[in-house]
């Protein structure tokens, strides 16, 4: 495996230098925390921090986004035609990615990027995109990657990793995209591979031993699905539930949407938004029948989709990848660690 | 605070072994620094879940709208008053309720203490007015009044309005205090200069109606940024929607807002919502000498006449 | 808010004033005209991603 090792001193020149060939994205630190931005030339990304407050999904998947536009002046030809709307997909960098993020694509594709159903934009922006991981020295209370498939140095997912080694940082490269990105930027000093990849190997284990808390996922899949669905503790998980989709819009691997149509005048565009399980209008049917009417019934949509169906489903483990930002962030403080807890040990 | 969740216990103990009520709704303690979660029990062996401390922040009114059950509900001042507001409102009966009042001495902001270190904390341990927080090689004493939630700093009615059961004496209520400083800021402001103030203000919201939904007042069926026929408000992350959001909720708020604080407790982005309502507040105590959720015995302002109106336009 | 003075008006019209209503909807187009259009809340396309 090969291994580079950046001064810190050489990073701010090759990030100048990558300008030229990508848009970068990084970490910034806005009002008390820090958020993925498109970083102006010159401007650097914030490497001091434990993780963004937002994933980096919208990196790739907007909060918002354009899909198509439409004329509905009658005197045009094309008018009431969905077009496709040009978009810059020229290549871009993120840069400072977690492990648990980048993971997370991977989860995601299953639903974006799938032998059935191809959904273009994700792909497109998908594949523009190099990730350039950043590991965790410092995993934070909250993490617990480490048993949902993914760990404070895990690479899957990532083009690059780099490890931060007080005056230097590591890049181990991963894909030929990571490779490309090195170049790009000039940072070509080899480390000696077998030296670095033991140092890293030594602070990985050094990082996984800070992360304390852990979850059992290993039953969830002998449940049988009716009777955890029935299972009576669900009234007391959701009580406290506000439906505020707060946990959703954060999570990494959450990737549901809505469509809307907006005019303004004649011209309109059609765009989609994130929406979540958690909110009452995520299921309501025209008629006004909502088969979610209850937060009971949400929340438990919630759990059993990323604990009970995706397993099922994909045979891929869990649809979470541990980045805790939902325990963090719930307002009522519902924790997934241990909902998952009950669901693994539930007997009817 | 020990005494107070053993009275607690002690009371909701009591309620539900007589029968006088069938759940009793309150906080149990976290899984992270700095929050609790509300919960409610439903049996005498169960009330050991309950703790309280200066994490209760959450309001307990939101958790009552619509039901139908006899409720305990541990009532601190603002929880009480919004309360009020609810059994006005008609979103629960006053004789459905047993409010278990808490005379409470502020919570703390965790978003707020959360900003003051580099490094993550961990723990946080209360000694009566100090705030001790620890974490990797931090360990530090903070005052807890320096670290209250901008709405408890400000707050002048600790003490719950309307309680069945008391589980402390009353505490000694802040005077003297300069509430609208802030707000005062904000109206000195040229439009342009106010336009500017909120989008900044704005700009990190993700719209996911946090905001809202803590807020016991938000308990509209479909509330109008939901609505599809018509749709008065785009979905989308455009500025001017999201603006029209957070001002209209503002103005569906006013005369009912108790400055609770729930609402920017809750935001994942640590967004000053309350800036919105605290106006409307204000406006509310100088123009019809109104403060929210005091009595069950006069109509809010906004849904009442008065032949002296202080406004000229209603002549 | 930010929404500049004179766009927003108030006014307490009995159903039996049919003249002060006219007054005062002329008077108000006029001032609103006078301001122009209200840029501000005026969305011409969602400014999304
Ligand atoms: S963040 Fe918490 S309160 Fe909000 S919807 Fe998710 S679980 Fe419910
Ligand atoms: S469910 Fe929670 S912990 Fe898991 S990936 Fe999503 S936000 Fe992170
Ligand atoms: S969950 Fe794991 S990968 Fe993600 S920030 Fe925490 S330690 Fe890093
Ligand atoms: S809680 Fe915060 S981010 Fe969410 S809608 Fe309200 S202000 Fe916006
Ligand atoms: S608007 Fe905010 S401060 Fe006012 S009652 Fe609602 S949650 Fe409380």
């Amino acid at each position: 495996m090969k291994v580079i090792i950046i001064n810190k001193e050489a990073w701010a020149g090759g990030l100048e230098r990558l300008y030229d060939s990508f848009r970068l994205f990084g970490p910034v630190k806005q009002d008390e925390f820090h958020i993925f931005k498109e970083l102006s030339k010159g401007e650097l990304p914030d490497m001091n921090l434990l993780n963004t407050r937002l994933s980096a999904k919208s990196m790739v998947y907007p909060q918002s986004e354009k899909m198509f536009e439409f004329t509905l002046d009658e005197n045009r030809d094309d008018h009431h035609m969905l077009k496709e709307i040009h978009k810059d997909y020229s290549p871009r960098a993120v840069i400072g990615i977690r492990p648990c993020d980048a993971k997370a694509f991977l989860l995601v594709k299953a639903n974006f990027d799938s032998p059935e159903y191809k959904d273009p934009y994700w792909i497109k922006s998908y594949e523009s995109t190099t990730l350039v991981g950043y590991a965790c020295n410092n995993p934070s209370s909250t993490c617990f990657c480490t048993t949902a498939g993914c760990g404070p140095f895990h690479e899957q997912g990532l083009d690059l990793l780099l490890v931060d080694a007080w005056d230097h940082y590591f890049a181990k490269v991963i894909t030929e995209k990571g490779e490309n990105f090195l170049a790009a930027a000039g940072w070509s000093s080899e480390a000696d591979s077998d030296t670095a990849c033991d140092e890293i190997e030594t602070m990985r284990q050094a990082a996984e031993a800070k992360i304390t808390t852990r979850i059992s996922t290993d039953k969830l899949k002998d449940k049988n699905t009716t009777e955890l669905f029935e299972a009576p503790f669900w009234e007391d998980v959701a009580f406290a539930c506000i439906n505020c989709g707060t946990c959703t819009y954060l999570c990494p691997t959450c990737w549901c949407f809505d469509i809307q149509d907006e005019t303004f005048g004649l011209s309109g565009i059609r765009m989609r938004n994130w929406d979540s399980c958690m909110y009452p209008l995520f299921t309501l049917h025209g008629s006004g029948h909502n088969p979610r009417d209850t937060k009971r019934q949400r929340i438990r949509q919630r759990f059993m989709h990323k604990l009970k169906y995706y397993v099922d489903k994909y045979e891929d483990g869990i649809q979470c990848v541990g980045c805790g930002r939902c325990i963090s962030h719930c307002p009522v403080n519902i924790d997934i660690r241990k909902v998952c807890t009950l669901m693994n040990g539930f007997e009817p | 605070m020990l005494a107070y969740i053993d009275k607690i216990k002690e009371i909701s103990n009591r309620l539900l072994k007589e029968g006088k009520v069938d759940m009793v709704i309150g906080f149990r303690k976290g899984t992270v620094p700095m929050m609790n979660e509300p919960c409610f029990v439903k049996t005498p062996e169960d009330v050991d879940n309950f703790v309280w401390d200066s994490n209760c922040g959450i309001n307990l009114a939101n958790y009552l709208t619509n039901r139908k059950e006899k409720i305990g509900i541990v009532a601190k001042g603002c929880d009480s008053r919004n309360i009020v507001t609810h059994v006005i409102e008609n979103k629960i009966k006053r004789d459905q309720l047993v409010i278990i009042g808490v005379p409470c001495k502020g919570m703390i902001d965790r978003h707020k203490i959360e900003a003051m270190f580099e490094t993550e904390i961990q723990d946080v341990i209360e000694a009566d007015d100090k705030i001790i927080v620890k974490g990797q090689g931090l360990e530090k004493t903070l005052n807890k009044k320096d670290v209250l939630q901008d709405n408890c700093a400000l707050c002048i009615h600790r003490n719950p309005v309307i309680h069945d059961e008391l589980v402390g004496d009353p505490v000694e209520e802040q005077k003297d205090l300069d509430r609208y400083e802030d707000v005062r800021k904000i109206e000195f402001m040229s439009p342009e200069e106010k336009w500017r103030y909120f989008d900044d203000l704005l700009s990190t919201c993700i719209r996911c109606y946090a905001c809202r939904n803590a807020c016991p007042l938000c308990y509209c069926p479909t509330c109008f940024v939901d609505e599809s026929r018509p749709q008065w408000v785009g979905k989308s992350q455009d500025p001017i929607d999201t603006r029209t959001f957070h001002f209209l909720r503002a103005y569906h708020c006013a005369g009912r807002c108790t400055d609770c604080g729930a609402c920017e407790r809750a935001c994942p982005m640590g967004i000053k919502v309350r800036t919105f309502t605290r106006k409307l507040e204000k406006d509310c105590l100088e123009l019809f000498d109104w403060e929210a959720g005091l009595t069950l015995e006069e109509r809010p302002p906004l849904d009442t006449y008065r032949p002296d109106d202080p406004d000229d336009f209603i002549k | 808010m930010g929404i500049e003075p004179g766009r927003l008006h108030f006014s307490w019209i009995s159903s039996a004033e049919a003249n002060k209503f006219v007054d005062v909807v002329n008077e108000i187009t006029a001032a609103v005209k006078a301001l122009g259009p209200n840029e501000n809340f005026l969305k011409t396309e969602a400014r999304v991603a």
